[in-house]
């Protein structure tokens, strides 16, 4: 008996050990100055969820690449805290050598020093960049540190059905726009004899900034900033009239209209989505990549794409997108900077807008490509103008995040409490972003 | 080991030994005990998988923690000392101190309800029947749903809008709607409803099994001498399930400081910052906005503060027993 229990725990303790040993990975070199090898795979990390349509798309993409070079790479798909895994390979050291993730990451990835300069001579295809693409692709050095490779605005998805019932018109500013949305809200338009929907759909909640990220679009284009400012020198703003007038006008459509659909301060996007998919709501802002699941869900002939409503300066809207960034360390350098240039070439950017469920391309970012060539869908047009010529990126500087986070709290602070003065919280919010812009050195002084 | 939990045993059954059931142990267990002595490393040996797999995945970390707490944590370019920067950081930062009053509130609320819906439960259902098993089995439920899939469920039923499920309720005796978790007013009693209702169940399995351990024949005694059934369950049930409450409390508290994920789920700290709990602050602040150094200087802050209740607890309990 007891024999066999010391045999038992030895046993026990060797096999740990043993797979310990096995599952200790090798330590790598990495750094400046490192071997050069144009053999070498190139790893690519993509912010997508694994196993989607969407990975696919990269996947395609990505293998077309080594058709065309001759240099091999391999995709990985990462969605869940994919900053973090990130950080963790930055630790040891190894960083995978191309990386596709939202061009508003620039700036911290910059930071923390896991991009690699970009000399824009050696990317020939840059020179047929989109103006605002290649500045998004600058960070507070006026150095290149990303290539923006793909492109998304936003612009207002409509219920047509409900317009046509009600006998209206989509809005084109932002007085028809609360209109429509009051008249969505009180006039049924689903015909159920039930007061159940609601005029706008709104991804509330403070989780990853969402609040912000909406919100810009209304704060843009009535004038407004979260920061001013260029280079390393910013202000906050957002006690200025024009954003005052924003948010209060935003805020109304909760607070005073009540237009917005119930439980919106605490959404992020995929519930907000259903609304609109389930027919809770009638107008949602967002972008082109929603289209493809809206068409499945709810039907193309149940809604339309407009052009977001004009505010009261312009129509700017929210453009983000994805960006080639190359990261420090690589041992293959050249296959990390013909891969940026081959995603941009007019071939690469045709190539990845083709498909139906999914696209490596969104809206192309080469001024050489007309994005009709390739789809006739005239609602990829309307996405397409809105990019060219109301896109606005969100500011490159060290950290984009923490801005939105706190903007983010705010406005979810006055959606969910009607008794908060808006001024003062917006003053209160300014006094936050200036301790964040000092915080990463870049307050004006 | 096998030695310290033999004489655990021992010792928990000293007040039954007292109660009138005098057990002596047997002689060929004290003549085994003395054999195993000798190999002192057995017990070791067959806590190293375990042991080891905490030093990977719980001290290690720990300790890392605590120095990145000192530094400015860049994982690229190395990290740099800078000192209690981070902790003056955190200490100073308004957002801290309202999520650790957020959080004391939500750990306070959440351990009474569950310590009160859990005796409840289990003075309903404690027997021996074959149809009271199935309920608390089915009373169990919430504690195996994950957490995840109990958020979700929740939300919906808090849907804020008069239609929604709980509104609909309450509407029937004229209450309502209430917003519940979109509102700053009723967000923290929502979020802690629902951990009542998750907790609740658990705190009932380990009051059963307290309630088995309480010698029937006081209860005899205590109807021979008159007590009615409220003073049964407070003279009699109480003080025998005074050890069962405390490992409850010990255990709640702790959970109470640590609580994230539904929280996280179901409103994110929002609205207006009414829900936000130091967990939820510090991934906010360590993982979303990349100040790793600040996170763990405050999750050091939290560690201590847990460590401290455990041993107060402990301590106060130890001196009771000793009394």
């Amino acid at each position: 008996m007891h024999t066999k229990m010391k045999a038992a725990a030895v046993l026990g303790v060797v096999t740990l050990a043993l797979a310990g040993c096995t599952s200790a990975a090798p330590a790598t070199g990495g750094g400046s100055g490192v071997k050069q090898d144009d053999e070498a795979v190139l790893e690519v990390w993509t912010r997508t969820t694994p196993g989607s349509a969407s990975e696919a798309a990269t996947i395609r993409q990505v293998e077309a690449f080594t058709e065309a070079t001759g240099y091999k790479a391999e995709v990985t798909a990462i969605f869940d805290d994919f900053e973090t895994k990130l950080a963790q390979r930055a630790g040891q050291k190894d960083l995978p050598d191309i990386v596709l993730n939202d061009v508003s990451q620039l700036g911290t990835m910059q930071t923390q020093g896991i991009l690699r300069e970009i000399d824009l001579k050696d990317v020939e295809n840059a020179k047929d960049l989109s103006p605002q693409a290649l500045e998004a692709g600058q960070a507070v050095d006026g150095k290149t540190y990303g290539i923006p490779y793909s492109a998304q605005a936003n612009a207002l998805y409509i219920r047509s059905d409900w317009l046509q019932k009600l006998g209206l018109e989509a809005p084109t500013n932002w007085d028809e726009m609360l209109e429509v949305a009051t008249a969505f809200t009180q006039s049924d338009p689903d015909g159920n004899g039930q007061a159940d929907t609601y005029g706008l759909a709104v991804p509330g909640s403070t989780k990853r900034g969402y609040a912000s990220w909406y919100f810009s679009n209304f704060l843009w284009s009535a004038g407004g900033d979260f920061i001013t400012g260029s280079g390393d020198e910013w202000l906050p703003s957002m006690s200025s009239d024009e954003a005052v007038e924003a948010t209060t006008w935003f805020r109304d459509l909760q607070c005073t209209a009540g237009v917005i659909q119930p439980g919106a301060v605490s959404m992020d996007t995929p519930p907000t989505n259903e609304t609109f998919e389930s027919g809770v709501t009638g107008m949602y802002v967002t972008g082109p990549y929603m289209m493809p699941r809206f068409d499945k869900v709810l039907g193309a002939d149940k809604y339309e794409v407009v052009p977001m409503p004009e505010g009261p300066k312009d129509d700017s809207v929210l453009a983000e997108g994805g960006t080639v960034y190359l990261m420090a360390g690589s041992e293959n350098e050249k296959g990390q900077t013909a891969f940026a240039d081959w995603y941009i070439s007019p071939e690469a950017q045709k190539f990845g807008m083709e498909g139906t469920e999914a696209f490596a391309i969104q809206l192309p970012v080469n001024e050489k490509v007309d994005i009709a060539d390739v789809r006739d869908d005239a609602r990829w047009q309307t996405f397409a103008t809105a990019y060219k010529e109301s896109g606005r990126y969100a500011p490159t500087i060290p950290s984009w995040t923490p801005v939105r986070q706190m903007s983010a709290d705010t406005i979810n602070a006055l959606l969910a409490d009607c008794s908060l003065d808006v001024e003062e919280e917006l003053t209160k919010l300014d006094g936050k972003l200036t301790a964040e812009l000092l915080t990463q050195g870049i307050l004006k002084q | 080991m096998t030695i310290h939990a033999a004489d655990a045993a021992t010792a928990a059954d000293a007040p039954k030994a007292a109660a009138g059931t005098i057990v002596s142990p047997p002689p060929a267990r004290r003549r085994r005990r003395h054999r195993t002595q000798g190999q002192w490393w057995i017990p070791w040996a067959f806590l190293m998988p375990a042991l080891l797999l905490f030093l990977v995945f719980r001290y290690i970390p720990m300790v890392q923690a605590i120095q990145m707490s000192v530094e400015n944590v860049r994982p690229y370019l190395g990290n740099e000392f800078v000192g209690a920067q981070n902790y003056q950081v955190i200490l100073a930062d308004p957002a801290f101190r309202d999520a650790t009053i957020n959080t004391v509130i939500l750990a306070v609320g959440q351990t009474v309800g569950c310590l009160l819906l859990g005796f409840l439960l289990a003075l309903l259902l404690e027997g021996q029947t074959r149809k009271l098993s199935f309920i608390r089995s089915a009373a169990f439920l919430p504690v195996v749903v994950p957490m995840a899939v109990v958020a979700e469920l929740w939300r919906i039923m808090y849907y804020p809008s008069a239609d929604g499920f709980l509104n609909n309720i309450i509407g029937v005796f004229g209450l309502g709607p209430s917003e519940y978790i979109n509102s700053p007013d009723s967000a923290m009693w929502s979020v802690m409803l629902m951990g009542i209702w998750r907790g609740g169940p658990y705190d009932m399995m380990i009051i059963l099994a307290g309630l088995a351990g309480i010698d029937r024949g006081l209860y005899e005694a205590a109807t021979v001498d008159g007590a009615n059934r409220w003073q049964r369950i407070v003279h009699v049930t109480l003080p025998g399930l005074r050890p069962v409450f405390t490992i409850l409390f010990i255990l709640a508290a702790i959970r109470g400081f640590r609580v994230f994920t539904e929280v996280f789920l179901m409103t994110n700290g929002g609205p207006n910052g009414a829900t936000e709990v130091v967990m939820t602050l510090l991934y906010k602040l360590g993982l979303e906005q990349g100040k790793l150094g600040v996170g763990s200087a405050g999750a050091v802050l939290l560690f201590l503060a847990t460590l401290v209740l455990t041993l107060v607890v402990q301590l106060i309990t130890r001196r009771k027993k000793d009394a």
